[in-house]
């Protein structure tokens, strides 16, 4: 199994190199470095928050909330902001918030046992719907959101670290603690094999509820770091902050190589198929294709690829298998 | 009388590199019960689905009524007049029985509620036709199957092992019900691991092993012996019931009174480097007896002590933690993580004596070292336990729960699906953990097993513990317990 | 009576919403008319439309979250085709052939190809979305002609055309679900493995639901271009959540084989109702995703809680059962 895993992520690993190829074969301003790093800052929160979720989809479940979580994460740092409170608590009550949505998710999915895609559903549109709310509390409009940040904050947005700039070390820095606790520590173990066999893991004596809803806190973890950091780089918190990130974020953990059927996956995967599917998007624009035609492709991209990894073993037996020449 | 109604010709089946059937022949004629049997792994069940067109063979013929079977799908083989009554009956859940019955046929289900009502009748079942399908008991799914064939107006109907989960009663009927069929010009195909059934309605065998017939005649003319031999060399092989051990005084785990889901009224003693033989029909709890020992079913009442102090398991966590371990009967589902590696299950266990940051190279060594002493056949500790034989998955299975290092090891049907091979290594591996002193609870439906492993026998039925026998009873001895109080249970 | 609520799950919606409606009318008098009656109706066409398109997909244990980008393609369809001068009903035709069309594709993905429902129909919901959107160049399409805008007009007993068209789908589905082949949904949702035994055509089963699916979105995306007279590039989008949500409460199981067609009618016309109320309420619009949801999530907790008490409790009873009567048994032989 780790064999094959390996040998998809660096096919990825070719796709990404193969796009970049194409894309400065286009447009050679494409290929700079300062761009391309730069770039990353668009697209970077899709990252942050895909690689937990490729956590919680290896552990047999799914979460579309995170979307509206990181929405209402920065609304709740806004407010803490906004009625004075120093930077360090707001930032807690961020985190705070987020972990909470995580918890309430998997506290439901445990109490229903219904399929977390239903309950997650449910999260999404409360989550949203109480983030507006709360921001209708201090009288901002959705459009421009809560602002009146400090400028540590704000700056740190556009700060650059070991040559990177913030978003970028952060999802990178975020990531690498995910490779080590899925594919190192005994809690990934139990993550993979929560997944692979819930009920052998009950027999087993494995936490499987615990382990569960860890994995979906630190999806909301996530994407309140998600959300303050959009809100440090547009220099507003805004509800639908998230929004954008639906879709291609469960892209990103399906083409890393996630099963949504549970046990399979891997953090590196999901990183470099985030790095994919942002620079198709910028890519593409920048070659001078409308932003629609971008979105199309990346959903055809992600029906592709799924496509391909079921569709591969199917057209096997049509072909017939023709004999191997003696060796 | 000699027309034949369904044909297989030199069929050979592979999964992947594992061959299931190497050039199989079979008939089914017109007018007769044709006896199929064989023992775990040899095909039986493969070589009904490809003729049932569920499957689709390697290579080889399939014709049903003459002609072959194009294309090779279920409906077209159900068109064809051939029924294949499923082991484990296929159940829609939230259907009616009625429904459940007739799904497939051409007309509305309602269209054949009086032809269900009187067959249900003739085969003196008690089913309603608007029951919930969810409500209904394993023997009355398979009624389910049974009449699903019958309605259908098959001219085959193959019944795979139909009888394992009927009472002796039950079965008689279905036996009657078999011969009339048999009169009326149908052709039957029988699958069951039970010689004394077999002789009782079938007019041919054939006996498959490792993929080929070997053996294939009239009933009247196949000796007991020569059937036996047939199915299985290893039955020679098997090495004789060691001498009986001095049994220890010492009490291991002491049950008084346990009621829980499915039995009541438990009272046994488990000595320390014993093997209790535990067993009885489908279904006369012993399952949920082990499952509540280990914490997995709540318990209702009663006391258990582990070594003389009070043992309380509320969950299967505790139990290993003091050393209590459980070998579950189905291994796909809740034993083995089938696409792990393999080193990964014999962790599996004991994932809560694995240090936060892993070991893998201590985990492979471990592995490797469960690899030599139960002799599991695999390349790597990397590969995944999908891609063994049954008999290997079995023991990567004992090496998770030995891993435990455990002091009362309960084996629930320890040798389901496993070839004759790796059964007599898990037969030899049982006696060793006894004589070094694990408290052995074996769980088996299989009397021969049960008494040719275990020091004193135990036998459940109805949900009670209907009587204890010395070892090296005889398997009448036990059959009598187990069915005759199943029997009375039902009346 | 725990046993009635969760058992009878559409009644206890349906009471449900009446009890919200007449609180509400209560608290806002003239809320409780004919014209609130007409104005939840035409309010929940759309997601009426919707909802029927997925609930065959969800009886088969899949599910479509494609919805949304579809209805906003085949209205787009719709309206470019109107606009360059085709006569009405070849528009209608168009949205229509582009709704099975994407339909069959989601089908192909699932049923041929194998590929896991959501994660086909959550890649197809940005491809459609993007191809709808490379269809109208990112413009918005305005000036609809007022045939379009027509049939959203009242008609017979208040009825508008796409009103009418939508009630003959309701119908339809609650006769075809009644069919021998209506039944083969349920049951490849029940028990796909159990269905294929049978001999049933599993797959072609999922396929036609996902086309089923296609058609209805079509059809909601016409109702959505003809009551709002122009279509916006975001049309449609989120509706498929809600349309889920919507059959969740009237007891859709998405586990499959388990769901009426008078579920999916009160689910939607409760989550109608709640929107039309809270706007008869005088309460901010930005409130409703957020009732919505808790709404939702309230359910979905009541809901599971009580099916596992009720699973607990036959559990229990067979196993009392098991238990007892063989013991009885035995003591009759005894004596005997």
């Amino acid at each position: 199994m780790k064999r094959l895993m390996m040998r998809w992520e660096v096919l990825l690993l070719g796709i990404l190199v193969l796009e970049l190829a194409v894309f400065g074969a286009i447009n050679p301003r494409f290929l700079n470095l300062g761009s391309l790093l730069y770039g990353t800052s668009d697209f970077v929160q899709v990252g942050i928050v895909a690689v937990p979720l490729t956590l919680v989809i290896i552990a047999g479940g799914i979460d579309v909330s995170f979307a509206s979580t990181v929405g209402l994460c920065a609304i709740t740092f806004g407010i803490a902001n906004f009625f004075g409170m120093p930077l360090a608590v707001s930032l807690g009550v961020g985190f705070a918030t987020g972990a909470l949505a995580g918890l309430l998710n998997a506290t439901i999915i445990r109490l229903t046992r219904l399929q977390p895609l239903v309950v997650t559903l449910g999260g999404l549109y409360m989550f949203s719907g109480a983030a507006t709310v709360l921001s209708g509390v201090v009288g901002a409009n959705g459009f421009d959101g809560i602002g009146g940040f400090p400028a540590a904050f704000t700056g740190l947005g556009y700060q650059m670290i070991f040559g990177l700039p913030m978003p970028l070390f952060v999802f990178l820095s975020f990531s690498l603690v995910m490779l080590v606790l899925l594919h190192v520590t005994r809690f990934g173990r139990l993550v993979f094999q929560i997944g692979q066999n819930e009920s052998a893991a009950r027999h087993a004596g494995m936490p499987v509820a615990r382990v569960q809803m860890l994995t979906y806190v630190i999806t909301g973890l996530a994407a309140a770091l998600a959300g303050l950091l959009l809100s440090a780089y547009f220099g507003s918190a805004r509800v639908d902050l998230g929004k954008a990130t639906l879709l291609p974020a469960i892209t990103a953990a399906v083409l890393g190589g996630a099963s949504i059927y549970g046990g399979q996956g891997s953090v590196i995967g999901t990183i470099i198929a985030t790095f994919i599917i942002g620079y198709l998007q910028q890519g593409l624009q920048m070659s001078g294709v409308p932003s629609q035609v971008s979105s199309a492709l990346s959903g055809a991209l992600l029906v592709v690829v799924v496509a391909m990894r079921h569709g591969a073993p199917l057209l096997r037996e049509f072909i017939p298998v023709r004999p191997r020449p003696s060796e | 009388m000699t027309s034949v109604l369904a044909e297989l010709g030199r069929v050979s089946k592979s999964y992947g590199n594992v061959p299931v059937l190497k050039g199989v022949d079979f008939e089914v004629r017109a007018g007769e019960v044709h006896a199929l049997l064989g023992g775990n792994g040899a095909g039986k069940s493969t070589l009904m689905k490809i003729l049932a067109g569920l499957i689709a063979p390697s290579a080889g013929r399939v014709s049903i009524g003459g002609a072959p079977l194009s294309p090779a799908t279920p409906a077209q083989a159900q068109a064809m007049g051939l029924y294949l009554v499923p082991q484990e009956a296929h159940i829609f859940p939230n259907q009616s029985v009625l429904e459940n019955i007739c799904i497939g046929l051409p007309r509305r289900a309602e269209a054949y509620r009086t032809r269900i009502r009187d067959l249900i009748a003739e085969l003196g079942v008690a089913l309603s036709p608007d029951a919930k399908a969810s409500t209904l008991e394993i023997a009355d799914r398979q009624v389910v199957e049974i009449l699903r064939g019958l309605v259908r107006e098959a001219k085959v109907l193959i019944l795979d092992e139909p009888t394992s989960a009927l009472t002796p009663h039950e079965v008689e009927t279905l036996f009657e019900r078999m011969r009339a069929l048999r009169e009326t010009g149908h052709g039957l195909v029988f699958i069951s691991h039970k010689l004394h059934e077999l002789r009782a309605v079938s007019d041919r065998i054939t006996v498959l092993r490792d993929g080929y017939v070997m053996h294939s005649a009239k009933m009247s003319e196949s000796g007991d012996a020569e059937i036996l031999a047939a199915m299985s060399p290893g039955v020679g092989a098997l090495r004789e019931r060691r001498a009986d051990r001095a049994r220890a005084e010492r009490k291991t785990l002491e049950v008084t009174g346990l009621c829980g889901e499915g039995f009541v009224d438990i009272s046994f003693d488990l000595h320390h480097g014993e093997v209790l033989g535990l067993t009885g029909v489908v279904g006369a709890g012993r399952t949920e007896l082990a499952e509540t020992l280990v914490g997995l079913r709540p318990r209702a009442g009663g006391k258990i002590a582990l070594e003389g102090r009070p043992f309380l398991a509320r969950t299967p966590r505790e139990a290993v933690r003091q050393n209590v371990v459980i070998l579950s009967e189905d291994r796909q589902q809740y034993g083995l993580f089938l696409d792990a590696p393999l080193f990964w299950n014999t962790s599996s266990l004991v994932h809560y004596l694995l240090p936060f940051v892993l070991r893998p190279s201590a985990e492979r060594a471990r592995f490797e070292g469960y690899r030599k002493t139960l002799g599991i056949k695999c390349e790597t500790a990397d590969q995944p336990v999908r891609s063994l034989s049954g008999g290997n998955q079995q023991k990567v299975l004992l090496s998770k729960c030995l891993a435990a290092k455990p002091r009362v090891l309960i084996l629930d049907e320890p040798t389901r699906g496993v070839d004759v091979g790796a059964r007599n290594d898990i037969y030899e591996l049982i006696e060793q953990l006894a004589d070094a002193g694990t408290a052995v609870l074996l769980i088996s439906s299989d009397f021969d097993e049960v008494v040719r492993l275990s020091d004193r026998i135990a036998v459940m039925a109805g949900g009670h513990l209907v009587g204890a026998l010395a070892g090296g009873s005889s398997t009448d001895e036990i059959a009598q317990l187990a069915f005759e109080s199943k029997e009375a249970a039902h009346a | 009576m725990l046993e009635r609520i969760a058992r009878e799950r559409v009644a206890t919606l349906f009471l449900v919403t009446v009890i919200v409606l007449l609180l509400v009318g209560m608290a806002a008098p003239g809320f409780l008319s004919a014209r609130t009656a007409s104005i939840i109706w035409s309010n929940g066409l759309v997601l009426m439309l919707v909802a029927l398109g997925i609930f065959p997909v969800i009886l088969t244990r899949n599910i479509d979250v494609s919805g949304g980008s579809v209805l906003g393609l085949s209205a787009v369809t719709l309206g470019l085709t109107v606009n360059a001068g085709a006569p009405l009903p070849v528009g209608i035709a168009a949205a229509l052939g582009a709704g099975a069309a994407a339909g069959a594709l989601n089908g192909g993905l699932v049923a041929l190809l194998g590929v896991p429902s959501i994660v086909a129909t959550l890649g197809t919901l940005g491809l459609f979305r993007g191809v709808m959107l490379i269809a109208t160049g990112g413009e918005w399409i305005e000036e609809l002609p007022q045939g379009v805008k027509d049939l959203a007009d009242k008609g017979f007993f208040g009825l508008s055309a796409i009103g009418i068209v939508a009630l003959a789908v309701i119908v339809v589905v609650w006769l075809v679900l009644r069919t021998r082949r209506g039944r083969w949904i349920f049951a490849v949702g029940d028990n796909r493995e159990a269905a294929r035994h049978l001999g049933l055509p599993v797959r072609r089963i999922e396929f036609f639901a996902f086309v089923w699916a296609g058609l209805m979105y079509a059809i909601a995306g016409i109702a959505f271009a003809a009551q709002i007279g122009f279509v916006p590039n975001q049309a449609g989008s989120g509706l498929e959540l809600r349309a889920i949500a919507a059959l969740v409460l009237g007891g859709i199981s998405l586990l499959g084989g388990v769901g009426s067609v008078a579920g999916v009618v009160i689910g939607v016309i409760f989550f109608t109702s709640i929107d039309t109320a809270l706007v008869f309420l005088k309460i901010p619009a930005y409130w409703n995703d957020l009732i919505g949801g808790a709404m939702l999530l309230a359910v979905l907790l009541i809901d599971g809680r009580l099916r596992i008490a009720l699973e607990a409790r036959d559990r229990a009873a067979r196993y009392r059962r098991g238990g007892t009567q063989p013991s009885k048994s035995r003591d009759l032989e005894e004596a005997a």
